[in-house]
């Protein structure tokens, strides 16, 4: 436009925009990708909302009063009641895309070499976005979130050796004054450690895309309307559920303050943990529950291992199947775990015995078998 | 030939895509603002800290020549009763011959004379003035008297001598009617 040889004030100034500008122009990105292939960079953009939305609600909260602080939030602060359920719904969507990404990442292998590292980064990211997701709702301080952790000190409590250390140190004892100013702490942290993880398997998935040599296209403006369109539709279901069902998948006792003398029946969690926590109570004992948790996401980090298959291997038809079965299986282990019914812990048992079958046995099976 | 005739004056395929752009960004940028909006709005004072900043205060019951302490934003303020004759003292005394001059009127709210309301810390050494009761010190002028440096205070809250060199602050405020004022 101009010919003019000074740089511009922003090129002298601030010249990460120019750089900025010029990444988003590069060709480097190849035709026609797949739309769900946004689904990660969904949950980096919720996972910053999550923050901003935090970084408003810690101005106010306050852990020696947890929910009444809340309530105050919603009634006293301007737009509190938004800021809340911006925060709450918005874990509800992080969660959402979390979970549709990990399923995309199994339907097409997106774990396999050279991937591997970057399916590592984005397990972390999903674990540390589950103990997150955890602790933010015993910060709630409503009777199934205060139960919640008043459970997890005192299984923490009978453990004896490291883990008993960790889980004192953690906790700092049995659930009293000093339980949730920590978790708060954890939970800011966690919050933190969640976008490193993001600029990681970034950086991973940069490392190991290859350049397209021919026909490749540039972020902007190749891609833009189709992030812009996916963005839109995720904000679509965001505002339906902030306006119409903000309490979406939140236990409705919860609703209720905590009582330290009135035992919920059964303990109930938001639907993002609730299958974690059905896979916690496959085993008895605390040690049973652990094992369930570690391992369940466990067999998700060691997945570029179990798949026997090469490389090159396209995925078949019995494996996408299997695939199919797991998502129905994983939500049919959040709803058993969710139900009070009888049948409820006969389900758990018989989806969370699934859930390690495939992963453990059908896996390594199918693959090796459809890659000859 | 038609189609260039309609791309010429705004009608083709062209400036429609423009248009859709435009749009698209527009109403993109609406709806990024009005999320982002709520974030910024709550970290404004809460309706508790709006209620106290805008405090108020029934003054009906305060009695002649006595004050009453309220405390509004931190600070404590006096808000003080005259009698006929402080008014009298103070109405016609020459600004210029005071340390920091101000006339009657810019002392008290017009219709309401005989109520004073002034931030209670002398201006020299931040100290808590005395003579709110009139049984109190008030010094030569029936006003205020500070315990620590001894500056003198006249019924309208000017200094008349002493380290302190202004006369004592007013807080913003207005008069709902006889018996209220509201701070704020």
């Amino acid at each position: 436009m101009s010919t003019e040889v000074k740089p511009s004030w922003t090129a002298s100034w601030l010249p990460f925009i120019s750089n900025w500008q010029t990444g988003l122009a590069a060709p480097v990105l190849v035709k026609e990708a797949p739309y769900l292939a946004i689904l990660p960079w969904l949950v980096s953009v919720g996972v910053i909302f999550l923050t901003l939305s935090g970084l408003v609600l810690a101005v106010y909260y306050s852990p020696a009063h947890a929910f009444e602080s809340i309530q105050f939030i919603d009634r006293n602060v301007h737009n509190g009641w938004l800021v809340q359920s911006f925060h709450e719904t918005g874990a509800s969507m992080v969660f959402g895309a979390a979970y549709l990404a990990l399923l995309r990442g199994l339907w097409v292998r997106g774990y396999k070499a050279p991937f591997a590292a970057v399916w590592i980064w984005r397990m972390a990211i999903f674990g540390l976005l589950l103990i997150a997701g955890w602790i933010g709702f015993t910060l709630s301080g409503g009777a199934m979130a205060d139960w919640s952790l008043t459970r997890a000190a005192q299984a923490a409590l009978l453990l004896t050796g490291a883990p008993g250390a960790f889980g004192t140190w953690f906790f700092g004892g049995p659930n009293g004054a000093g339980t949730l100013p920590r978790m708060l702490v954890f939970h800011l942290i966690l919050g933190v450690l969640v976008l490193g993880g993001v600029a990681a398997a970034n950086s991973a998935r940069k490392a190991v895309t290859p350049v397209p040599p021919r026909g490749a296209v540039a972020f902007h403006p190749y891609y833009t309307t189709q992030y812009f369109v996916a963005l839109s539709v995720f904000a679509l279901i965001f505002a339906v559920l902030v306006f119409f069902a903000p309490r979406f998948g939140q236990p409705f006792l919860n609703l209720v303050p905590a009582d330290p003398l009135v035992v919920p029946a059964k303990l109930l969690f938001p639907w993002y943990l609730a299958p974690l926590s059905g896979l916690g109570s496959l085993l008895p004992g605390i040690y049973g529950g652990i094992i369930g948790v570690v391992g369940g996401l466990g067999v998700l980090f060691a997945l570029p291992w179990l798949d026997r298959s090469g490389p090159n291997y396209r995925p078949g038809a019995l494996y996408k199947f299997l695939t199919l079965v797991l998502a129905l299986d994983v939500l049919g282990l959040g709803w058993a775990a969710s139900t009070s019914s009888g049948l409820g812990s006969v389900l758990v048992m018989v989806f969370g015995f699934w859930y390690f079958l495939h992963f453990l046995v059908l896996t390594p099976l199918v693959t090796a078998m459809e890659a000859e | 030939m038609a189609e260039t005739a309609l791309d010429a004056v705004g009608h083709g395929t062209q400036s429609r895509r423009e248009f859709l752009h435009i749009l698209t960004i527009a109403t993109g940028a609406v709806g990024a603002a009005a999320v982002l909006w709520p974030l910024v709005d709550a970290l404004g004072p809460d309706a508790d800290s709006d209620a106290a900043g805008h405090m108020i205060v029934n003054v009906a019951a305060i009695a002649e020549n006595t004050a009453m302490t309220v405390t509004w934003n931190g600070l404590p303020v006096y808000i003080r009763k005259l009698t006929a004759k402080q008014i009298a003292d103070n109405e016609f005394v020459v600004p210029g011959s005071l340390p920091d001059p101000a006339g009657y009127t810019d002392r008290v709210k017009p219709g309401y004379e005989s109520f004073v309301v002034v931030v209670g810390l002398n201006t020299g050494t931040p100290c808590e003035l005395e003579g709110n009761d009139p049984s109190d010190p008030r010094g030569p002028y029936d006003g205020w008297l500070c315990p620590c440096d001894g500056s003198v205070y006249d019924p309208l809250g000017r200094v008349r001598s002493g380290p302190a060199k202004k006369n004592l602050a007013i807080p913003h405020f207005t008069f709902l009617n006889n018996a209220q004022i509201q701070f704020g």
